[in-house]
């Protein structure tokens, strides 16, 4: 099969052509694509018949595979407009690789809420992007947990799409929260045609952001598990006994100290796997207070610092922070407040009265 | 509220203990950094007459601020530049035999040759073909901390440009520079035949680092070993470097924290604003013209109380791994930026009192 170099040949002859970017972009994709999810993505994508799907040999090198795949697509003359669906079935399938930032829509208070119709949103949300940019490419796609996936590639004025930086975002029709990822520019322009084309008022940027948008979903539709469980001493015992094992300092006596922050810490955070997100911002502006007998900094300037955690699964280790002994039980409201207040970026002043008080109330 | 910071300090101090101790030779840290050094020796001479400075090798309780920390006025710029702003890896080294600076030249042609021929023991596919690569070694001009200190050496590996051209500039794929700032003062006097450069820092692939270095311990009949930082001497590190004096592009004093036995890894930074940084050390620093482990502990101390007033997280029961500020950066791994010129000979110092209490 000497494919490559005919196929690339031929096609330029022909006339009827597929775009040589569309080509290329749908070879990228495929090769991003894992050797063994290949040939399902291309079923989800229903744009090669069977036979053609059968026809494709996929116990080759990745390289080989998309040429092939690519030239199926020359058959059929695909668009961008298919190459751009196979895109966002790659990556719904793995939407874990993207940061997704979560917005809010809001009404005016007292409207009322219209039902929601599909179409409607999709003609007045491409209306209102294209009014303000000719080269956007937009794609939607719907998903059953009623959540409408929309992907935006940008040009400008002058500049084709760039397919490769494409912004996805994913809105939940029932709900007022819309999840975007890759923040960019046009961001203004992208809340201005969702707000328009969902009916409502006006949207902002909830300062919650992590690449497992599932996560973000349970936090904002609070259906992450709290504290409703009923408590099951089992389980909690048989959890103990690994720390017990590597840390000396817990011995027999602190036992009833143990019980009291496991205790404390299920409280806290409820007894099920916490949403994942991978990390926290602190932007603290507060009075320094040092060590009480010195006299430090006794000036009444704010002191001012970023802290910032990260983790693969912050809220997990947060929650296994106490129980090994490296903080307090139970753990500071500003760390443990994230999942209710479905936000992990904070600005944090000084007010009168209690800090940690003074912090949650934004 | 604040009684709970309390507790935690005492098992700071006990993790606390400098890994800068007893280091064997071919020792541990180099094989677990997949480098290894082979060499002809198994113990390498002069390491008998390095004074042993500190008991069992642990950190002094006070350093002095340096004085002159400028460079010498017969620096070369622009070499000094390369010097900055780029991740060095360090090594600790035995003092050499028979080294000679008269003969750089002729190292640099031996050197080449050795690179060349152990580049191709792995590439017997290439065999014959020119690797095009030339190792270079020169002075570091100025780069001393005092009259006494040995001039540095720069050692570069450039790949021969393919380009016809005659002026067409090799490319740098490697460096590597031995220095030894401030070295006099551990160091008893050191026999004629021996020079000592203690510390090596290198950029690069690690695969030459590695060829470079068993050339040196062959020809020179010295050891290198990774030198790692420990959580302590990096607590140095944030309160020294955050007290010197920067005129421009001042940067967050930034601590990072790992901390260990969770099941899910978590790091935890924390980036003070410069001035609030300085401020807080300028309260804390009495000692004129040094810094004592006192006011090292305290400021880290207070550092970590504002910390657990906010968070109620003991920063001080988890490991200190990075320190960033305007002047260099270091990490526990041993890695290190250098991001002031001015400041570069004052970093070296510390870097250099490291290096010698590893090899003692």
């Amino acid at each position: 099969m000497s494919a490559s170099g005919r196929r690339r040949r031929g096609a330029l002859d022909s006339g009827f052509t597929m775009d040589e970017t569309v080509a290329e972009y749908i070879r990228r994709t495929v090769l991003k694509i894992p050797r063994h999810e290949i040939m399902e993505m291309l079923r989800m994508w229903d744009f090669l018949s069977k036979t053609q799907l059968q026809t494709i040999n996929v116990h080759q090198i990745k390289e080989r595979i998309s040429q092939e795949v690519v030239e199926l697509c020359e058959e059929n003359s695909a668009s961008i407009k298919q190459a751009a669906i196979l895109d966002m079935i790659y990556n719904h399938t793995y939407r874990n690789k993207k940061v997704w930032t979560v917005y809010q829509m809001t009404k005016v208070a007292g409207e009322e809420t219209d039902s929601f119709n599909l179409a409607d949103f999709k003609y007045k949300f491409k209306r209102s992007l294209r009014s303000a940019l000719k080269n956007v490419t937009i794609n939607f796609r719907e998903y059953e947990d009623n959540a409408i996936w929309i992907r935006i590639a940008w040009g400008t004025q002058y500049t084709k799409p760039n397919q490769y930086k494409a912004t996805y975002v994913v809105y939940h029709s029932q709900t007022p929260y819309v999840f975007i990822s890759s923040l960019r520019s046009s961001i203004p322009l992208l809340c201005q045609a969702l707000v328009h084309a969902s009916n409502y008022h006006d949207i902002h940027e909830m300062e919650l952001r992590s690449r497992c948008i599932d996560s973000l979903k349970d936090i904002v539709f609070k259906r992450y598990s709290q504290t409703f469980q009923t408590y099951h001493p089992r389980p909690l015992q048989e959890r103990n006994v690994a720390p017990e094992k590597v840390d000396p300092r817990i011995i027999q006596e602190n036992k009833r100290e143990k019980e009291r922050i496991q205790s404390v810490t299920q409280e806290v955070f409820g007894e099920g796997l916490q949403p994942k997100i991978e990390f926290a911002q602190y932007k603290l502006e507060t009075m320094f207070k040092g060590e009480p007998e010195m006299d430090i900094l006794t000036e009444k300037e704010p002191f001012r610092c970023v802290v910032k955690f990260s983790s693969p699964h912050l809220l997990e280790a947060l929650k296994s922070l106490a129980p090994a002994g490296m903080s307090d039980a139970p753990l500071s409201p500003l760390l443990t407040c994230i999942p209710q207040k479905a936000r992990n970026y904070f600005k944090i002043k000084e007010r009168k009265g209690i800090l940690s008080a003074s912090c949650l109330g934004h | 509220m604040r009684r709970s910071g309390r507790p935690s300090l005492r098992r700071r101090q006990d993790m606390d203990t400098p890994d800068s101790g007893g280091m064997t030779p071919l020792g541990r840290k180099t094989a677990e950094t997949g480098i290894n050094f082979t060499s002809t020796t198994r113990f390498s001479r002069g390491l008998t007459f390095i004074r042993t400075h500190t008991l069992f090798g642990q950190s002094p309780t006070r350093r002095i601020i340096p004085q002159t920390s400028l460079l010498q006025e017969n620096a070369d710029p622009q070499k000094i530049a390369f010097l900055l702003r780029k991740q060095w890896t360090l090594y600790s080294v035995t003092p050499m035999y028979k080294f000679s600076y008269g003969n750089l030249k002729e190292y640099s042609r031996l050197l080449s040759a050795f690179v060349a021929a152990e580049k191709q023991k792995g590439l017997a596919v290439e065999v014959g073909n020119d690797l095009g690569i030339k190792v270079t070694l020169s002075t570091l001009l100025g780069l001393k901390g005092t009259d006494q200190d040995q001039v540095a050496i720069l050692v570069q590996i450039a790949s021969r440009s393919q380009l016809p051209f005659e002026n067409a500039e090799d490319k740098v794929v490697w460096s590597g520079w031995f220095c030894c700032i401030c070295g006099d003062d551990l160091l008893e006097s050191v026999p004629e035949d021996f020079t000592c450069l203690s510390l090596f820092l290198a950029n690069g692939a690690e695969s030459y680092t590695a060829i470079v270095g068993s050339w040196f311990q062959k020809t020179f009949d010295c050891y290198f070993s990774r030198l790692t930082i420990s959580p302590l001497n990096l607590a140095w590190m944030a309160a020294m470097w955050t007290g010197c004096k920067v005129d421009s592009h001042m940067a967050a004093t930034e601590l990072v924290f790992s901390v260990p036995c969770i099941p899910q890894s978590l790091d935890i930074s924390y980036a003070i604003h410069p001035e609030d940084a300085k401020a807080l050390w300028d309260t804390v620093q009495k000692t004129p013209g040094e810094v004592t482990q006192e006011e090292v502990n305290l400021f880290m101390d207070c550092l970590y109380s504002h910390f657990h007033r906010h968070f109620k997280i003991h920063l001080s029961a988890t490991r200190l791994v990075k320190v960033s500020t305007s002047i260099a950066s270091a990490h526990c791994d041993g890695n290190i930026k250098f991001l002031h010129s001015k400041h570069l000979i004052g970093v070296l110092t510390l870097l250099t009192e490291l290096a010698i209490s590893q090899i003692q």
